[in-house]
């Protein structure tokens, strides 16, 4: 204490520092301090803080003037070495003795730091962190004034060279670049942006060098080798540089993702066009993993993908297409071959967006787009719709005949068709299910259901179904695939309408089993359906029945008035159907007739050896005109028939050609023809494709799918404008075109005339301001 | 010559309406009104007859009668004569709806 209290005001700096700066030398040279030095120096650094008011700024000057004379030393030991490898080393070891003294030296003068700061207590110093030192800051910053900006340039050259070297297959010791990124990095003292000095210099030259290298090479490699084993060396390249950039540059630093940018743009931007070049020939011969490297390649690239996804899109709209176009004489004839040549195709592409393209998402648009338009080309064959219709004149496009051929194709899976005989319950599942993702793809989903419902209808009333659980199974399928749940509703009720009517005929049976009727009533079935489910048009054709049939018709109609009151039934005898047997000198056939056959050829039974004439036949049957030409053609020429049932006068080649006076009689030498031979048994079905309508009322069935699409426009355009209230032009079709997605594709015509209409008749008007925008009028 | 062995005979039943749409909602009687299909209830949607022979959907009238005790159509007080009755679930109350047992 009391030497403590004679020292004081002798203490001063020029009176300590000849005693420290050994201890700082010592410290700067990584030598040896013993533990008395090394407290002496805090116990001096504290005392001159203390006592000397002017001494901080002296030891401050001092220490860097030390600093300073060490670093030139230093740098002239570095710059001895005119070898790339051994001056980074060099500069590497002496940087990394500096750089472990700045971690000791700023130690003792804790004290000056809060000195400089001006304070006084020696407290806070311990809230002054490390790297925030005073003393540290002087010794980066010295080293980056002095040693650094004189041999940065060398330097950096050095490590590129390196680099480069390596890029060029030579190995060397990559802990001679990593040393120098690290000493750029810790030198920084900017304690906001810590990476700058590195930013600025290191990155900066390496990513320079990478693109310089690239530059040169990437060309010379493309010329010598081709498009195609570029692409693998720009893929090896980016990968290798990725690994070296890891290797190389600051981690977390953003260096990687500049580095990546450059390399993607000298390696594959560069030559962007040249690769996309070969994209078309490549997807034409398949050549997946060469696609799946481009895709790879051009993924990185702005407005890569977009050229191959077109390429894509052209490839499978003109291939799908030759294909079907050099297919056309067998598809166009055969539901079952057009539909797996569909699906053939959208397999083939489908692998391709797998194998080639990993299935990514927009390769999987692409290829929709495109198939797409495939299935609703018109090109091979198309639907006639008519070009008028009541009321309103529309010239209607013609449309793919797809939705048609995949119902036919579908009542071939599900009817019992030598087809669906030939497959297993599994394989016609998936055949369905396949039918349903072309289903997907058609534009106008309405025509596929009016052939399908078509199709269902005969199924069920002639009891011609393969798998009646299937049949519902199909129903529920076509309700996840999104049809309009009133079509599917309407299916489903039609099911039901069967089987209340098999629970009804026993009704019926039981009822006139004590009657004297019961015999015939045995065989006699009865399907009575739900005319909101299943009827068409509302035509009715008279028809005369046989007697015994014509009695039982007001007994069924009691019988169901009383169970139903307010019901009222009408017959749909072009529908019904029957068994009959026909007896003549070949021997006894069963003959499947429809009920207006059955009417014509009863008309021989009392008179079995006449000749009856076409008009004789009309008075007899009451059929309508065309029904009766239609039901006699299908006797005397039953396609694939050796022998027909009726004979006739005459040569005729179309039912028109019938007169009034041709002359029809029963063919007494009808039989069946088996193995050349004549059969004295047998049983032919005559039905052929159940009519479901009248002749005149089938022109008004294609009418019906216009007529129907005009009402659902209005209805969507209605149901819109009453959501919106106010809607653009633009906006309305698109949505539109989403709400009727599921039925048809409204053609912009079709809209315009609807919105005109709905206009005229004051649904909807246009805004005054802006005739594209429209409004709604409640 | 030629015998009858079996005929299969098809009939359509509709209501027994003087008019094929429901006035109050404006949907086809033989269908379900819109409130039916959009709650999936086909089944249950029923016409109903009025004494002056005016018909409408079962639901739509029910919800009519709540606020105007009229006939829609004639103006004339509602009575009604009849309505019609759903075969199916006449059948599934009777027991005897084989429907769902076939498989």
């Amino acid at each position: 204490m009391a030497a403590l209290l004679k020292d004081k005001g002798t203490v001063t700096f020029e009176e300590k520092w000849p005693a420290m700066r050994p201890t700082v030398l010592k410290l700067l040279r990584q030598e040896c301090v013993t533990r008395a030095e090394w407290q002496d120096l805090f116990w001096a650094v504290h005392k001159v803080c203390l006592w000397d008011e002017k001494g901080p700024p002296k030891v401050q000057k001092a220490l860097q003037d030390d600093i300073l004379d060490f670093i030139t030393h230093a740098q002239a030991r570095v710059l001895d070495q005119h070898e790339d490898q051994a001056l980074l080393k060099a500069y590497i070891s002496e940087w990394r003795k500096f750089f472990q003294q700045c971690n000791y030296l700023p130690l003792p003068f804790n004290q000056l730091e809060s000195a400089l700061a001006g304070k006084t207590t020696t407290s806070v110093s311990k809230k002054v962190h490390n790297d925030d030192s005073i003393v540290r800051k002087l010794m980066l910053d010295s080293w980056n004034a002095s040693i650094f900006s004189n041999i940065k340039q060398r330097l950096q050259d050095s490590a590129m060279k390196l680099v480069h070297a390596e890029r060029n297959g030579e190995a060397f010791d990559s802990q001679l670049v990593i040393g120098v990124r690290e000493s750029y990095v810790n030198l920084c003292s900017n304690s906001v942006d810590k990476l700058q000095i590195y930013r600025d210099n290191f990155e900066k030259a390496y990513i320079e060098a990478t693109k310089a290298f690239y530059r040169v090479k990437a060309p010379q490699y493309l010329e010598a080798n081709g498009v195609q084993n570029y692409m693998k060396y720009a893929e090896l390249k980016l990968r290798e540089e990725e690994q070296r950039g890891e290797k190389y540059l600051e981690s977390f630093s953003g260096s990687l993702q500049n580095l990546n940018e450059c390399c993607v743009e000298v390696l594959v931007t560069t030559f962007r066009d040249t690769i996309l070049a070969e994209c078309p020939t490549m997807i034409k011969n398949n050549e997946t993993d060469k696609l799946q490297l481009m895709f790879k390649l051009m993924d990185r690239v702005p407005e890569g993908i977009q050229p191959m996804l077109d390429a894509l899109e052209e490839h499978i709209v003109s291939a799908g297409l030759a294909d079907m176009v050099a297919a056309a004489d067998t598809i166009t004839q055969d539901s079952e071959q057009y539909v797996e040549k569909l699906l053939d195709l959208f397999q083939r592409f489908s692998k391709l967006v797998t194998e080639a393209f990993n299935e990514d998402p927009r390769f999987l648009t692409a290829r929709d787009k495109a198939y797409k338009q495939v299935v609703n080309d018109t090109q091979v064959f198309k639907l006639e719709l008519p070009s008028k219709t009541k009321g309103i004149g529309t010239k209607t496009q013609p449309e793919s005949k797809c939705p048609e051929l995949l119902a036919n194709y579908c009542d071939m899976l599900l009817r019992k068709t030598p087809l669906s005989k030939k497959l297993t319950a599994d394989e016609i599942e998936s055949k369905l299910k396949d039918v349903l993702l072309v289903l997907k793809y058609v534009s106008n989903k309405d025509v596929f259901m009016r052939y399908h419902k078509a199709h269902l209808t005969r199924r069920l009333v002639l009891d011609t179904s393969a798998d009646s659980e299937k049949e519902e199974n199909m129903v529920e399928w076509l309700r996840e695939v999104g049809m309009p749940a009133d079509y599917v509703n309407k299916l489903a009720r039609m099911f039901q309408d069967i089987k209340v009517s098999e629970d009804l005929n026993q009704q019926f049976k039981e009822s006139i089993r004590t009657t004297t009727k019961s015999s015939v009533a045995d065989n006699l079935n009865i399907k009575i359906l739900n005319a909101g489910a299943w009827a068409r048009g509302s035509d009715r054709v008279v028809v005369s029945l046989p007697m015994e049939l014509e009695d039982f018709i007001p007994e069924v109609e009691d019988f169901y008035r009383k169970k139903h009151s307010g019901r009222k039934l009408q017959w749909h005898h072009h529908m019904s159907n029957g068994t009959i047997t026909f007896a003549n000198n070949m021997g006894r056939f069963d003959l499947d007739v429809t009920t207006f056959q059955m009417a014509v050829m009863f008309a021989w039974n009392q008179r079995t050896h006449d000749k009856i004439s076409f008009d004789n036949l009309r008075l007899a049957t009451e059929l309508p005109d065309p029904e009766l030409r239609r039901t006699l053609w299908s006797l005397v020429a039953f396609p694939k028939m050796k022998r027909q049932v009726l004979s006739m006068s005459g040569e005729v080649t179309s039912p028109k050609e019938f007169t009034e006076n041709t002359l029809f009689w029963v063919n007494q030498e009808f039989a069946p023809i088996k193995n050349g031979k004549p059969q004295k048994r047998g049983k032919v079905n005559l039905i052929g494709r159940l009519q479901l309508s009248t002749e005149k009322s089938k022109e008004e069935d294609n009418e019906g799918i216009v007529q129907l699409r005009i009402l659902r426009t209005q209805e969507a355009i209605v149901k819109i404008l009453k959501m919106r209230k106010k809607i653009s032009n633009a906006q309305l079709q698109t949505e539109l075109v989403e709400m009727l997605k599921n039925m048809f594709l409204p053609s912009k015509k079709l809209i315009k005339e609807q919105l005109e209409w709905l206009i005229e008749h004051k649904y909807m008007k246009r805004d005054d301001e802006n005739i594209n925008i429209f409004i709604y009028l409640a | 010559m030629f015998t009858l062995k079996k005929w299969n005979a098809v009939a359509m039943w509709s209501w027994d309406v003087e008019c094929d749409t429901c006035a109050i909602c404006r949907v086809q009687v033989m269908d379900a009104c819109l409130r039916c299909q959009g709650e999936n209830k086909q089944d249950d949607c029923v016409v109903i007859w009025g004494e002056c022979n005016h018909s409408f959907h079962n639901c739509c009238m029910s919800l009519w009668v709540k606020q105007n005790n009229r006939c829609p159509l004639c103006q004339q007080e509602w009575s009604t004569q009849a309505k019609g009755v759903n075969f199916t679930r006449l059948l599934i109350s009777e027991g005897r709806w084989a429907g769902e047992q076939e498989v």
